[in-house]
């Protein structure tokens, strides 16, 4: 069976295109939204040209801070890594470029990783370092519909939905709480995040969420409330204290949620970023 | 020797060199409708694609599944060789192989900077060994 799609719709009208390919594919799942994430190149172009480079490395990990949302672009080829790879080493040089640079090799690293496992990278990697064999096959719907009663990740999960992006650090924190906080295995959360997400791709997807489980580091990432606050807060509606989760020192964390199998350094810091 | 171009969902750029390369070429892109719903596909990266092809000329868009698609165009078009994009995409791939058995196909490869297959298993290790090149235009 095959069947031609149009090309003559207006790319101004993306309502137009939006009912079209509703009626084209109706088993896609409809949130009602337009993502503001526009395709092509020349879009692509244009969110280029609004990047505040020299902004990135001061305020990358924060989730309202600057970031290039180019993602959907480079992950889908309208933009190429290595054009904006030249482009960022046109601007004068500073740790905003050589920042941005090095995520773009977080890119290449991870197709590396890819092009050379295939699909063993949708399976544990390397041995987890916490316990995981007792982790939930699928995921819960509640996260599925973003009514966990968690405020913060309601959002996030709403965020994700209704645009088909998040944030780094989102996305980190996401996948942190469905598979520690959830006890969700990674995979689980890994395709259904790939499923979401315009920029999706196996390597960078499935391989961070391996990165945030521990079979693809040397520690499981998580978060608390401090951190939290301080990279999302000014985005993410106040979560209640009682019975907050995210509520502790990392020691305390580690302790609750992988029963002393894995203790943080003592600096009681997160890094906040992969390493 | 007519050739069709193919382009997959990792590399929708009207200004790619093969477009360039192969520029009397026809051009396709074909929505595989199992992929899709196997992988539960959201309605706007397929928007975002949508939008995307729309801006490459004379593009013509299918739904269905994807080898078969080709392999009824490389038929009626009478196609001696197919042009397309490497991407490490388990998918893609194996439809790029499957293809391979009936028909020549042209691979142009991503390009980054440093292609070290040996490569470290671990980001900050290959970073130092290979920051310089990166960091360099
Ligand atoms: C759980 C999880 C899932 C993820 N899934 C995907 C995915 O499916 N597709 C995807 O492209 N990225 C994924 N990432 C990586 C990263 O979150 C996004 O690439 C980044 O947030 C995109 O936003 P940006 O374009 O503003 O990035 P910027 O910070 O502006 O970075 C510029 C570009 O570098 C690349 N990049 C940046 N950070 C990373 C990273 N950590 N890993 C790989 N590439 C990076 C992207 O192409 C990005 O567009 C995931 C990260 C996590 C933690």
């Amino acid at each position: 069976m095959m069947q031609q799609l149009r090309t003559d719709l207006e790319l101004a009208d993306r309502e137009a295109i939006a009912t079209y390919l509703q009626s084209e594919f109706p088993f896609v799942e409809d949130s009602g939204e337009l993502s503001p994430h526009v395709g092509g190149r020349t879009a692509g172009l244009v969110r280029l040209q609004s990047f505040r480079l020299e902004k990135y490395g001061k305020q990358r990990n924060f989730l309202d801070g600057e970031v290039s949302q180019l993602s959907p672009y480079v992950s889908r080829g309208c933009l190429e890594l290595e054009e904006l790879r030249q482009w960022a080493l046109k601007q004068s040089r500073s740790k905003s470029v050589e920042a941005f640079v090095s995520e773009l090799a977080w890119r290449a690293f991870f197709h590396l990783v890819y092009e050379e496992e295939g699909d063993r990278i949708l399976k544990d990697m390397e041995k987890p370092k916490v316990p995981m064999n007792q982790h939930q096959r699928s995921l819960p719907e509640d996260i599925a519909a973003g009514t966990t009663g968690i405020p913060s990740m309601d959002t996030l999960i709403h965020m994700l939905k209704e645009t088909g992006y998040l944030h780094n650090h989102a996305r980190m924190y996401l996948a942190s709480y469905v598979v520690h906080f959830r006890k969700v295995s990674w995979r689980a959360g890994a395709d259904w995040m790939y499923s979401l997400l315009i920029d999706g791709d196996f390597a960078s997807n499935h391989l961070s969420w391996q990165w945030v489980a521990s079979t693809f580091s040397t520690k499981p990432y998580i978060f608390n409330r401090e951190n939290l606050e301080r990279y999302a807060g000014s985005l993410l509606p106040g979560d209640p204290k009682q019975g907050d989760p995210f509520n502790y020192s990392y020691e305390e964390l580690a302790e609750r949620l992988f029963e002393g199998a894995y203790m943080p350094e003592p600096s009681g810091r997160s890094p906040g970023q992969y390493q | 020797m007519p050739s069709l171009i193919w382009f997959n969902e990792d590399s929708l750029n009207p200004e790619h060199q093969m477009v360039k390369d192969y520029a009397d070429a026809p051009k396709v892109y074909v929505f595989d409708a199992p992929y899709l719903q196997a992988q539960n596909i959201a309605k706007h990266r397929i928007q975002f694609i949508y939008e995307a092809l729309l801006e490459i000329p004379s593009i013509q868009i299918y739904k269905g599944e994807t080898v078969a698609v080709l392999l009824q165009l490389i038929k009626d078009l009478a196609i001696s060789e197919v042009v397309t994009t490497e991407t490490p995409n388990h998918m893609i791939k194996g439809w790029q192989n499957e293809l391979q058995k009936s028909i020549d196909l042209v691979t142009y490869p991503e390009i980054f900077p440093v292609t070290d297959h040996s490569s470290p298993r671990r980001f900050s290790r290959y970073w130092r060994k290979h920051e310089r090149s990166w960091l360099t235009v």
